[in-house]
C-alpha cells in the first residue's frame, strides 16, 4: 500500500521463515523431478533425466531461499 | 526369553497399535457397527464448537471493566492472536483477519488437547479429513484476498515471479508456483495431521506396551512395566507442547500466506 513503510515481519518469525525455505526446497525438488521423470519416461534415459531434474530443482530452490530470506 | 516373547505375543492385547486404531465404530443410536456417520470424532468436533461458542459468547456477554475469569482467559487469547499473530504478520490490516485467526487457533488447540484429556484421548485432527478441510478453508482466504487485492492476473504474476534474473525464470517460476499455489495447503494439512497422529500412536505404544509386559510370566520382564508407563506419563506432557505449538504454526502460518497474498512485492 502507498505510504507504508515495509515492515519486516518475516524476520521476526523464525518459525514460518523455515516452513517456507522449506516448502521452497521441497517444491524446487517435487516439480523438477516430476519433470525429469518424464522425461526419462519419454528417452527412455534409465533414470539419469530424474537425478538432474532433482539437481536442478534443489538448486533452484535453495537459490530462491537465498534470494528471500538471505542478507 | 524367546519363549517369554511368544506368550507375549500371543496374548490378545491390542499391540502393537495399528491404524485401524484410529477407526472408531459409530455410535449405537445412529447406525450399524461400523457406519462412518456419527462416531466419536463426529461428537468431539461438536463437543469443541460447542465450548467454544459458549466460552466466547458468556465471555462477551456482559463484559465488564474488571474482567470475570472467563472474559479474562476470552479476551487475552484473541488479544494474543490478533496482536501477536494478526499485526505483527500481516501489519495494521492483521485485524480484519482476527476473528478467522483466532477462531482457528482456538480450534485446533482445543481439538489437539483432546487427545490427551483423559476419557477422551484421542484428536480428531488425528484423521486427515479434519485438517485438510481446514487447510482448505485457510487456502480460500488467502487466495480470495489476494484476488481482490490485486485482481486475478496480477496476483498470479505476484505469486509466481521470482526475485531472479530472467534468464532463470524458467527454473524458478514453476517452483514458485508450485511452492506458493499448490504445496502450501498440503502442507498446511499434513504437518498438523502427522502431529497428531504421531503423537497418538506413541501414547498407546508406551500405555500399551506396559501392559504386554506386565501380561509376561518372567518378573524381569514384568518389572520393565512401570517404565512404560513413566515414559507414557512424560510424552503425555510433551503431547501438551506438541498440541500448542501445532495450532500455532498452523495459524501463524495461515497468517503468513494471507500476508504474502496481499503484499505488492511478494
Amino acid at each position: 500500500m502507498a505510504g507504508d513503510q515495509k515492515p519486516p515481519p518475516r524476520r521476526g518469525e523464525p518459525t514460518s521463515t523455515a516452513w517456507t525455505a522449506l516448502g521452497y526446497l521441497l517444491a524446487g525438488m517435487a516439480v523438477w523431478g516430476f519433470a525429469g521423470w518424464l522425461v526419462d519416461r519419454w528417452l527412455g534415459t534409465g533414470g539419469i533425466a530424474i537425478g538432474i531434474g532433482i539437481v536442478l530443482g534443489s538448486a533452484g530452490g535453495i537459490f530462491l531461499v537465498m534470494k528471500r530470506f538471505g542478507a | 526369553v524367546i519363549e517369554q516373547l511368544s506368550i507375549l505375543a500371543k496374548d490378545d492385547l491390542p499391540f502393537p497399535p495399528k491404524v485401524e486404531d484410529f477407526f472408531l465404530p459409530a455410535i449405537y443410536p445412529w447406525g450399524e457397527a461400523n457406519a462412518p456417520w456419527v462416531t466419536k470424532f463426529t461428537v468431539l468436533i461438536w463437543l469443541a464448537v460447542a465450548i467454544l461458542i459458549v466460552l466466547f459468547l458468556v465471555a462477551y456477554r456482559k463484559p465488564k471493566l474488571v474482567p470475570t475469569r472467563g472474559q479474562w482467559l476470552a479476551e487475552s487469547f484473541y488479544g494474543f492472536t490478533r496482536n501477536n499473530i494478526g499485526k505483527d504478520i500481516i501489519g495494521p490490516e492483521g485485524v480484519r483477519f482476527a476473528p478467522y485467526l483466532t477462531a482457528l487457533f482456538a480450534f485446533i488447540l482445543l481439538t489437539n488437547l483432546f487427545g490427551i484429556i483423559p476419557g477422551i484421548q484421542i484428536s480428531p485432527m488425528s484423521h486427515i479429513a479434519f485438517p485438510a478441510f481446514l487447510a482448505l478453508i485457510s487456502y480460500a482466504i488467502y487466495n480470495y484476498q489476494g484476488i481482490k487485492r490485486h485482481g486475478l492476473l496480477k496476483y498470479l504474476k505476484l505469486q509466481t515471479m521470482p526475485p531472479a534474473p530472467k534468464v532463470l525464470y524458467p527454473l524458478l517460476v514453476p517452483i514458485e508456483f508450485f511452492s506458493n499455489l499448490i504445496i502450501r495447503p498440503f502442507t498446511l494439512a499434513l504437518r498438523l495431521f502427522a502431529n497428531m497422529f504421531a503423537g497418538h500412536i506413541i501414547l498407546l505404544v508406551f500405555t500399551l506396551s506396559g501392559f504386554a509386559l506386565l501380561a509376561s510370566d518372567n518378573f524381569f520382564i514384568k518389572a520393565m512395566s512401570p517404565f512404560a508407563w513413566v515414559m507414557a506419563v512424560v510424552l503425555t506432557l510433551f503431547e501438551v507442547m506438541v498440541a500448542a505449538l501445532q495450532a500455532y504454526v498452523f495459524v501463524l502460518l495461515t497468517a503468513v500466506y494471507v500476508q504474502t497474498s496481499l503484499a505488492e512485492d511478494h
